[in-house]
């Protein structure tokens, strides 16, 4: 039995208080590579963001290694959708990436030596040193993307939450990533990917959690990753959950008595 | 015009200018980030807003004293923030709808306590309505000194805090998960934003004062694609703003400073959107018209050597009327480039209209060839493309194709001897 990375406990997220997530419980084993899969509007991203502490959940909790996430934030990296920020924004590759140390180097001070040489490593990881002076808005879709994994490498953390990070990207970046993301896997870490992809799930993933507004299944891949689950979590949309979900957000209702 | 500058020999006046100068190149450098964050509506709500709590500050204390003036403006203007933020919570609410609406409400009730103010016959109220749209030649020394202290306050603490300004700016939930104090850094960054609008009210006044925090910004960002220079431009853009502004208020104390420092920004900024490198029309013209340039001159030696190649002497005598027959210009504009060519020292001049290629005019000529058939090899090879349709392609790549390319290409082609159409490719020889 291996250790839990992640135990989300009863978890409900609701944007005005209408839940797009309900009652989600589910363990996440620690150093798998683990794929969040589920159709557009299924919470995939909400549920990151309630995992990264972006969100405030409605109810419920979630913890890393048996503790809420402010006594371990740093163990726990995040890495956005690419889309969440403007590209043309005046920095380079380096800068970029030098941002996942700036809280480690704390108030007032400027990145020093061994932070810029971190940075030198997880972009050699990456394979993009050679375009480290290069203004982000010069970069593809896939560079982007590994720009921004360089940027969570460098937080040396335990847990990475990715969000789709294969969406958009050219097959060599496709495979790149995935090479590395095997080699944390290997390393003990524990890698969180929302997926899209259907066809590449058996492939990339140790372990599932299938998701539509609520968990569907949640597990070994060869177990979970089967088409019943898959019908229940790709066959459209639960109408029922949606109309009470309205009503909550109307009458301002909370989810739970308190 | 010595005359119009004379003034400038005052002391007094000096002091002013810099100040004023200093006032701007703060409000430059932190509005920097406003303009970074799409904030650039922010900067309006805030000097708009910041009208009541002056009106209400003169009327508690009844005296025209300058920091209990600003105190209470910077008060008015964090209030119009806080709500601000608190209204676009609302989910039917938008940041737009709640910065528009707080705007108007605010400024409207700030001219509704000037007028009272002034009906009151108060005395000492005279010179209050210059806040709104500035009056700089009304500062005296005393004022510039608050305006220094603030200013010297707002470019320090962005020293200070750069890094953490600029990693919110870009992606403030990143920065929020790897444990940064976000909302903290957003209160300062609001702070100085609201500080650098109340410096600049007497000067400038409240309607345009966003003006001189935007602005700069968003014409630096023509010059430049790496903040640290942003910063300094955008700064620099500002303080001259600024200056211009206060001498035209000096010089003609009869007219309001604003709209001159506006008038000023905006010329730079559309300047800056003409003329900047890279991005501006300008220079985007220039750059086209160079690639043209550079298209034909490498065409034109292509010709030139593809005649002599079919002859056999990479060097031989070409009568020009005929090259001319064979190219796409007019006579008149074709030798006109040929003369370019000669004092570029591509080509020579002979008897009987005659032109011949230097050695380096082969050279270049037998570099586009080379590289025109060495693409149409690696599309016919790597792209499974028909060998009748790789020309038009070529035409194109064979100019903007680099040495380091061109070694590539002929790394993966394993050094061809021929194009998919059996034309030689040619190379120097090797000495
Ligand atoms: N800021 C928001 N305010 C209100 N509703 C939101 C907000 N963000 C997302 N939602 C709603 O929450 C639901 C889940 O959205 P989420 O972005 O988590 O889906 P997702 O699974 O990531 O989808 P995708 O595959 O398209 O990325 C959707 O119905 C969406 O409309
Ligand atoms: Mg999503």
């Amino acid at each position: 039995m291996t250790k839990t990375a992640v135990e989300i406990h009863d978890l409900v997220v609701a944007y005005n208080r209408k839940p797009v997530l309900w009652n989600i419980d589910a363990h996440l084993p620690a150093g798998k590579i683990i794929g969040i899969i589920g159709p557009n509007g299924a919470g995939k991203s909400t549920l990151i963001k309630a995992m990264m502490g972006l969100l405030k959940p409605a109810s419920g909790k979630i913890l890393f290694f048996d503790n809420p996430l402010d006594e371990v934030r740093e163990r726990v990296a995040y890495v956005p959708q690419r889309e969440s920020v403007d590209w043309q924004f005046p920095v380079t590759v380096f800068d970029v990436v030098l941002m996942g140390r700036y809280k480690k180097v704390g108030l007032f001070k400027n990145p020093g030596k061994s932070d810029k040489e971190k940075a030198k490593q997880a972009l050699e990881k990456v394979d993009m040193y050679q375009f480290r002076d290069r203004q982000i808005s010069q970069l593809s879709g896939g560079q982007q993307q590994r720009v921004f994994i360089a940027r969570a490498l460098i937080q040396d953390a335990d847990i990475y939450l990715m969000d789709e990070p294969f969406a958009g990207v050219d097959a060599s970046t496709e495979k790149a990533i995935l090479k590395l993301m095997k080699e944390m896997g290997e390393q003990g870490k524990t890698v969180i990917v929302v997926h899209h992809d259907l066809q590449t799930v058996m492939d990339f993933f140790d372990w599932v959690m299938m998701l539509n507004q609520r968990l569907v299944a949640c597990g070994k891949t060869q177990d979970v990753f089967i088409e019943k689950n898959l019908n229940d979590t790709y066959g459209g949309k639960l109408t029922l959950l949606n109309e009470v979900g309205q009503i909550l957000s109307k009458n301002q209702m909370p989810q739970r008595e308190k | 015009m010595i005359e119009f500058l004379s003034f400038l020999k005052d002391p007094n006046l000096q002091y002013v200018l810099w100040g004023c100068i200093l006032l701007s190149f703060s409000a430059g450098l932190i509005g920097c980030f406003a303009y970074l964050q799409k904030k650039a509506l922010i900067g309006d709500a805030i000097s708009h807003s910041v009208l009541p709590g002056v009106a209400i500050a003169f009327m508690l204390i009844e005296v025209k004293s300058l920091p209990v003036l600003l105190t209470g403006a910077f008060v008015s203007g964090i209030i119009s923030q806080y709500l601000v933020v608190k209204l676009s919570e609302h989910p039917k609410i938008s940041k737009d709808t709640a910065i528009g609406f707080v705007l108007t409400f605010f400024f409207g009730i700030g001219i509704v306590l000037l007028t009272f103010i002034q009906q009151s016959g108060h005395a000492g109220q005279s010179g209050l309505e210059d806040f709104i749209f500035g009056k700089a030649a009304t500062l005296v020394q005393k004022d510039i000194n608050l305006f220094i202290a603030l200013s010297v306050i707002i470019i320090i603490v962005v020293l200070l805090m750069k890094k953490e300004f600029t990693i919110v700016s870009f992606d403030e939930d990143f920065a929020h998960t790897s444990g940064m104090n976000v909302s903290m850094i957003n209160k300062v960054m609001t702070g100085l934003y609201v500080m650098a609008i109340v410096s600049g009210i007497q000067a400038v006044g409240v309607v345009l004062m966003s003006a001189l925090v935007i602005t700069p910004a968003a014409a630096g960002r023509f010059w430049t694609n790496n903040i640290n220079k942003l910063l300094i431009i955008s700064s620099l853009i500002a303080g001259l703003g600024g200056g211009i502004g206060v001498l035209i208020s000096y010089s003609a104390p009869q007219m309001p400073t604003g709209p001159w420092v506006v008038v000023v920004l905006s010329v730079i900024a559309l300047i800056s959107f003409l003329i900047a490198p890279q991005t501006g029309i300008i220079s985007k013209w220039f750059n086209q018209r160079k690639n043209k340039q550079k298209i034909h001159n490498e065409n034109i030696l292509k010709l030139l050597y593809k005649i002599c190649e079919k002859r056999g002497n990479v060097q031989c005598s070409i009568d020009k009327n005929e090259a001319a027959d064979r190219y796409s210009l007019s006579k008149k504009e074709f030798f006109n480039k040929l003369n370019r060519l000669n004092k570029k020292g591509y080509l020579e001049y002979q008897i009987n209209n005659q032109i011949q290629l230097t050695k380096k005019g082969v050279d270049e000529g037998q570099r586009i060839v080379r590289l025109h058939r060495l693409w149409e090899a690696y599309l016919a090879t790597y792209l499974n493309i028909a060998p009748d349709h790789v020309h038009d392609d070529a035409e194109a790549i064979e100019h903007v194709l680099t040495p380091e390319l061109e070694a590539k290409l002929d790394r993966l082609l394993d050094y061809p001897e021929a194009d998919p159409h059996k034309a030689k490719i040619p190379r120097k020889k090797k000495i």
